[in-house]
């Protein structure tokens, strides 16, 4: 292709000339962090000043945000086109084309691309990210199992905070992928943090496999787009994009597959159906892992992915070719909206009811991108202005919505962690001296089996070859007999060996094979751990209720952060929902295809306005439901803090919308605020008329609907439901006192027993999280962990055999090699007369 | 760019061989130096005395072991920072001819960047050797001997000497100027490995090193002669020079067999197999910095040798198709990078350990020398190519002493407590000094050629470059590639990669013994040894990484250099 790959500085700007610090600084803290953690762990200084590392991390992160923030203003304030910065280059190296008979340079380095959506990202990522670090310190430091092992934390946390960060500033897909993974690996670190309990261990890596099932995708499609592009930087392929000619070459079909490879990765990075089974178990990760994950960084990560496409949509070339992979994007994003929601009903773990909506919400931002997506593929948007705003628009509202989900969803995350902080403090402190003895649910001889096999030190594959008489690969009744009796566990006779067989035997055949045996034994392990850590769960809704006295912060913050993730009018969320819900309409008039999603977001926002409306409820209103909710104290100045700061963010959601942030995001060309065309107040009032007085009646009627749905029938249903006043003497902050006296008199008066509901089979379900896991797993089980067993034993047969052989042999070679220098000086003498003949022969052949 | 032509001695001529000079300088200061004393010349007849300075009664400045090391660094030091610094700014090419026109030296970018890597391997040689010497004098014997000023005026005397030689032959335009560098620069390091004659291994592999290479250099002076009786003539270029006899009558039988004579001579500098034998055994018995030395900056000698000889004197457009030595070097490359990884593989005293890598690294080098004699139809492509490839080449020199280097000073500080000579003397070294095994460490890494490490980039460009020359012939002739269309050198650059992948084994095996393996009975705590190797070993650390990540800029001054000995300017 004829583009240059090199990137020339199109505007300097001294903020973005330092851009590269704002990863570099804390990439560099990691090691830092870490090194310093190892050698003066326990130190007093280190502990109680240095918060073992977390004021490190906090200053590299304030300095990252500063240099993010000065970006920014740097890039509103008029270098609105500093696109391309290429500020390091490793090496370069010329290669010969054939085709046009000259020398081409490639450079391989790292450059920095900054555009709208770059700037929006950078900001949400760098701001809450140094929030985090805050809240952590409150956080982490004050558990005392954390203790001498911050510093790991720590260093993980700036790295993956650097990962991020680079993502959004690179220039290029394959450093895009490059910190992508970083990320990955960053995530897996931190969910398994606590790596000594088997659920948390479990967890890291089933986040770590199921993104990797997408990223595998995306990079088959990043390997498909170079294919094409002959380059994977942004610049290269945004201007062959641009280029006719070139672009005839390409077929769209193709593109359109590479692309859909694409947007699989961010599917399993964001956590999308159906590769969106990790996200609620990466709650075993500490809160501010949490957080970070669902605000911050890694969900974000496959959102900044597919917004980085739509110049492939918006292309004048591929005018309407694209417009299935914009439809797939938006039912994906219909489909999890609405399955995560329901799911959300049934929770009773406050953070698992967080992570569903970090789902549901992340769904509704890819059914935005798939509108606007639908829609610059298919307007002539390049010529015709309404056109213009209409796809802008769309792009910048489900942009909105990713900033205000995070800005949220950051501050929902650090008050549950609030919350759970306090309860866990609470009940240690009114039970820490009761010690429980606890009965494995599992039989007897199982457990003396996992003993049998920890006390020989035995894997169980081994085990399981050892018993294995018939040497079948699965072991039946009579040879298991003969196992437990030969372990010395016991002697059972076949019908009281049947049902313990029949305990391991997940598949029914009522013979083991080793994938059964291991998983059973892993189950247990699990389990008499889970038994012996705690019995009382400072997560479960079911043990709190009316904390709203207690923790007056926390208990605003997660108010109106639910308020704004229901799209509640006038906060946060309500401007950047409502805007997608009309975008989807709006492509469902033009195309049938899209009723399906448009309908889903629709109906989930009435789900939302329930589930977090419960939420809040069960654990901030009515009276405490255990007595350790009665003695929570509100938390420290680490972590109000930045509750403090993003509550007023949330609420200042009607600026952000002032400020025409839904135009300026994805536009360059379009700045009423910044340029001062249009004054603040101007433009609320005009987004206020656009909300509430719409002047189509299509969208007028269905502003309401979804207002009504969102904002009163869901909530209004969670009222009736849950909830009630605070216990007598419990005095709230006033600002709860109509809420409260609402939710009494709606309670009181509306109240219905909807225990049948939860008993149904489809509630069943939910709590089962509609099976996927279940059905996951046996997919594993039946197909993979069978195949890999074979794998296995063909990788230590042949590939390690022949390695074996190979090493042995060339350890044989390199015995006889050295045997040649035999230390004598005549030896190596003759060795080199013999050499200079054997040149001779060479030069004479030739010659 | 500018050119001037100078004779010896006329004005010009000190300030265009400064380096050089202020070497010159250094040798005449530690020679006198350590010999000041109170001595009085008395005027015969009379009562006058006149201080003389020379000899007497020492003072206790001059007489302190650490001070010609001390002299010595500062001008190597010296030397290296004015050779790097005629880089800034631009070069200033300058031909030293007779007045009869015969071409001495020549300085221009290319003879100042081997300067560059002869000094700075050889500064850093001499630094860390300072603190060889423990604070006090010790009853051990073999110490008390050197202990001695006048002993250690020696050896910083031969390493400086050894500096002189190898910048003459970076200079030399002329054969017998070549021979001469070559020669003052080998004895040096003849003498210099064998200086610790207290123990047996440092006389026995001194002499071994000695016999074996004055074999070849007598090889090698015999191809030289040869090549004068053929051609008349001794100079490379120019006008009735080498370059032009070779171009008219190159294929008769008399260079041939001058060609494969200093193929020898110059095959034992580099220690490419079979010639290579003596190598281990000579590092092995020297001191941790002059088996760098040897290791480095007398290998960027040999392969600058080789390069003078055969791309200049003999290169493929002088012969009409791919040059005659190109089978010959060919197969000295593969065996001599394969024989090398084959012998380190299951070798457990780290100083051979690194011979046997450093062999297999020459072969690596020569592999990438081959690529250039092949000769192409397409002038343009062809000069693009050999470009790439002596680029990638010099790079290899430059880097190899940062991390080659570099391991060698780590064992010699492990020599400080009689270690170093067993792999499992390193054990536990993590546990012990954390930075140093992470300093080694790094050194392996960039040796096995993992990236961003130095080592890495060298790799990649000198596969690359055999790549391009063997898949861009193709592409010239036919316009898509065929598999049968690639040059045989293709399957050096293979030989390569499989080399380099054995090779991870035995480096890796290092860092396992550093930082898994506990250590050795005896052997714990802190090392004993000064600051100035630490300095020495930092430096290495700091310029393998930042070579590694900032290559661009290095490649950049390698190109000029390699334009400047293409005569592509």
């Amino acid at each position: 292709m004829g583009g240059t790959s090199s990137s020339e500085i199109i505007v300097q700007s001294t903020a973005a000339e330092y851009a590269p610090l704002i990863l570099l600084l804390p990439m560099l803290a990691f090691p830092v962090i870490l090194f310093l953690g190892k050698v003066f762990n326990g130190n007093p200084f280190w502990k109680n000043n240095l918060k073992e590392g977390g004021l490190i991390a906090l200053t590299v992160m304030g300095a990252s945000l500063i240099l993010a923030l000065a970006v920014a203003r740097d890039f509103i304030g008029g270098f609105s086109s500093m696109e391309e910065l290429s500020e390091w280059v490793w090496f370069t190296s010329a290669t010969w084309e054939s085709t046009t008979m000259m020398t081409k340079e490639i450079s391989f380095g790292f450059g920095v691309h900054i555009d709208h959506i770059t700037v929006m990202l950078l900001f949400i990522a760098a701001f809450l990210c140094f929030l985090i670090n805050t809240f952590a310190i409150g956080y982490m430091n004050t558990d005392p199992i954390n203790d001498n092992r911050n510093h790991r934390f720590y260093a993980e946390f700036v790295l993956f905070c650097s990962g991020m960060l680079g993502m959004v500033l690179a220039d290029s897909f394959l450093w895009l992928f490059i910190f992508w993974e970083l990320m990955g690996l960053c995530s897996y670190l931190l969910i398994g943090f606590y790596y000594e309990r088997p659920s948390a261990a479990y967890a890291a890596k089933k986040a770590f496999l199921t993104t990797r099932v997408g990223d595998v995708f995306l990079m088959v499609g990043l390997a498909m787009l170079w294919g094409m592009f002959g380059s994977l930087d942004y610049d290269v392929i945004f201007n062959a994009l641009e280029d006719e000619n070139f672009m005839a070459g390409i077929s769209s079909s193709t593109l359109q597959w590479t692309l859909g490879l694409m947007f699989i990765g961010a599917v399993g990075k964001s956590a999308q159906f159906p590769l969106h089974v990790w996200l609620p178990d990466a709650m075993e990760g500490p809160t501010p892992v949490s957080a970070l994950i669902h605000a911050a960084t890694m969900v974000n990560a496959g959102l900044y992915l597919v917004a980085r496409m739509f110049p492939f949509f918006g292309a004048e070339a591929l005018h309407g070719d694209l417009v299935d992979l914009a439809f797939i994007i938006a039912a994906i994003g219909g489909i999890t909206a609405v399955m995560a929601a329901a799911i959300a009903f049934v929770q009773n773990d406050l953070k698992k009811v967080l992570a569903y909506s970090t789902m549901s919400q992340l769904a509704y931002i890819f059914t935005g991108l798939g509108c606007a997506l639908w829609l610059a593929n298919s307007l002539d948007w390049h010529h015709d202005s309404k056109a213009h705003g209409i796809v802008i628009v769309a792009f910048g509202a489900a942009l909105f919505h990713l900033f205000n989900h995070a800005m949220a969803k950051g501050m929902l995350f650090m008050a549950s962690g609030a919350v759970i902080h306090e309860v866990h403090h609470a009940h240690h402190h009114l039970h820490h001296h009761d010690d429980h003895q606890h009965e494995s649910k599992h039989p007897k001889e199982l457990v003396m089996l996992n003993d049998y096999l920890e006390q020989t030190g035995q894997t169980v594959y081994e085990f399981f070859k050892s018993i294995d008489l018939d040497g079948s690969g699965e072991i039946d009744m009579y040879e298991f007999q003969t196992a437990l009796k030969n372990a010395e566990i016991a002697d059972l006779p076949p019908w009281e060996t049947e049902p313990l067989l029949a305990a391991i035997d997940l598949d029914g055949n009522e013979k083991i094979n080793v994938p059964e045996l291991e998983i059973t034994l892993g189950n247990l392990k699990m389990d008499d751990h889970d038994h012996h850590e705690e019995e009382f769960d400072a997560q479960s809704m079911e043990n709190m209720g009316g904390l709203a006295s207690k923790m007056p912060i926390t208990a605003t913050a997660m108010l109106v952060g639910s308020l704004s993730i229901m799209g509640f009018p006038l906060i946060g969320g309500f401007w950047s929902k409502e805007g997608i819900i009309a975008n989807a309409w709006r492509v469902a008039l033009e195309d049938p295809r899209f009723f399906f999603p448009a309908a889903c977001v629709l109906l989930g926002a009435g789900m939302t306005g329930f589930y977090m409306s419960r939420m809040w409820l069960k654990t901030f209103a009515g009276s405490p439901k255990t007595e350790v909710a009665a003695h929570v104290a509100p938390t420290n100045t680490w972590i109000k803090t930045p509750l403090f700061l993003l509550t007023f963010v949330s609420l200042a959601g009607i600026i952000f919308a002032g400020m025409g942030f839904t135009h300026w995001a994805p536009d360059e060309g379009y700045a009423p605020f910044f340029d001062g065309k249009k004054g603040l107040m101007e433009g609320i009032l005009y987004e206020m008329e656009h909300a509430f007085a719409n002047h189509d009646s299509f969208f007028f009627i269905l502003s309401y609907v979804a207002l009504i749905l969102g904002a009163i029938i869901g909530p209004g249903l969670a009222l009736s439901l849950y909830g009630g006043s605070l216990d007598e003497g419990e005095q709230a902050k006033p600002w709860f006192g109509p809420i409260l006296a609402l939710n009494a008199a709606i309670k009181g008066r509306y109240h219905w027993d909807n225990s049948a509901l939860a008993q149904s089979s489809l509630a069943t379900a939910l709590s089962n999280r509609l099976y996927f896991d279940h059905y996951y797993d046996m997919a594993m089980l039946k197909i993979v962990a069978a195949f890999s067993f074979k794998a296995a034993e063909a990788d230590s047969g042949v590939i390690d055999g022949a390695i074996k052989s190979i090493e042995r042999g060339s350890q044989n070679l390199s015995t006889r090699v050295r045997a040649l220098t035999t230390g004598s000086a005549r030896d190596y003498i003759l060795m080199a007369a013999v050499g200079t003949l054997a040149l001779f022969g060479l030069i004479w052949g030739v010659a | 760019m500018t050119e001037t032509t100078i004779e010896p001695f006329a004005e010009g001529f000190v300030m265009a061989l400064a380096p050089e000079f202020v070497l010159v300088i250094g040798l005449f200061t530690l020679i006198l130096v350590p010999n000041m004393g109170d001595a009085k010349f008395r005027i015969p007849l009379t009562q006058i005395r006149i201080p003389w300075f020379l000899g007497g009664k020492r003072g206790t400045l001059d007489r302190d072991p650490r001070l010609p090391g001390l002299f010595a660094s500062i001008f190597l030091t010296v030397s290296f920072l004015m050779a790097l610094a005629s880089f800034v700014g631009g070069m200033e090419r300058v031909n030293i001819t007779t007045a009869n026109g015969t071409e001495l030296f020549r300085v221009d970018e290319f003879s100042r960047m081997f300067e560059v890597i002869f000094y700075g391997a050889l500064s850093l040689a001499s630094i860390a050797s300072i603190d060889r010497l423990p604070a006090t004098s010790t009853a051990d014997r073999s110490l008390s001997g050197l202990y001695n000023n006048r002993r250690q005026v020696d050896f910083y005397i031969l390493l400086m000497t050894c500096g002189l030689g190898m910048s003459v032959v970076a200079l030399s335009q002329d054969l017998f100027m070549l021979f001469i560098g070559l020669e003052l620069a080998s004895f040096s390091t003849y003498v210099l490995v064998a200086f610790m004659k207290e123990t047996p291994e440092g006389t026995e592999s001194g002499m071994k090193y000695f016999i074996v290479g004055s074999v070849a250099s007598g090889v090698g002076l015999y191809g030289l002669s040869l090549l004068y009786l053929w051609s008349g003539s001794l100079q490379f270029d120019g006008p009735g020079g080498l370059s032009e006899a070779f171009r008219t009558s190159g294929m008769e039988p008399l260079p041939l067999v001058a060609l494969g004579l200093i193929l020898v001579g110059f095959g034992f500098k580099v220690s490419a197999a079979p010639f290579h034998f003596a190598a281990p055994d000579a590092y092995a018995g020297a001191t941790g910095p002059v088996a760098g030395v040897l290791a480095t900056a007398s290998k960027a000698m040999g392969i600058l040798g080789l390069l003078r000889i055969l791309l200049v004197v003999a290169s493929p457009e002088n012969t009409e198709g791919s040059a005659v030595w190109l089978v010959a070097l060919g197969v000295l490359a593969a065996v001599t990078m394969t024989w090398g990884n084959l012998a380190a593989l299951g070798s457990t005293n780290p100083k051979r350990m690194l011979a046997y890598s450093s062999v297999a690294h020459a072969g690596y080098m020569l592999a990438a020398l081959t690529a250039v004699g092949v000769w192409s139809e397409d002038t343009a492509f062809a000069d693009d190519a050999s470009m790439a490839v002596v680029t990638a080449l010099i790079f290899h020199l430059v880097v190899l002493v940062c991390f080659k280097l570099g391991a060698f000073l780590v064992l010699s500080i492990l020599e400080s407590e009689k270690g170093g000579h067993t792999l499992e003397s390193l054990g536990g070294l993590a546990k012990r000094e954390p930075l140093l095994a992470v300093a080694m460490f790094i050194f392996m890494m960039s040796l096995a050629g993992v990236p961003p490490l130095s080592g890495f980039v060298s790799k990649l460009l000198v596969i690359m470059g055999i790549v391009k020359v063997a898949v861009g012939g193709a592409l010239v002739n036919g316009g898509t590639l065929n598999f049968s269309d690639l040059h045989w050198v293709w399957y050096l650059a293979l030989l390569m990669v499989l080399n380099s992948a054995i090779s991870v084994f035995y480096y890796l095996r290092v860092g396992l013994v550093m930082f898994f393996h506990e250590p050795e009975e005896g052997r714990e705590g802190r090392l004993p040894s000064g600051k100035s190797i630490r300095f020495a070993v930092l430096a290495c650390v700091m310029t393998t990484i930042y070579f590694g990540v900032g290559a661009d800029q290095l490649i950049t001054v390698c190109q000029s250099a390699a334009n400047a000995l293409l005569n592509v300017w």
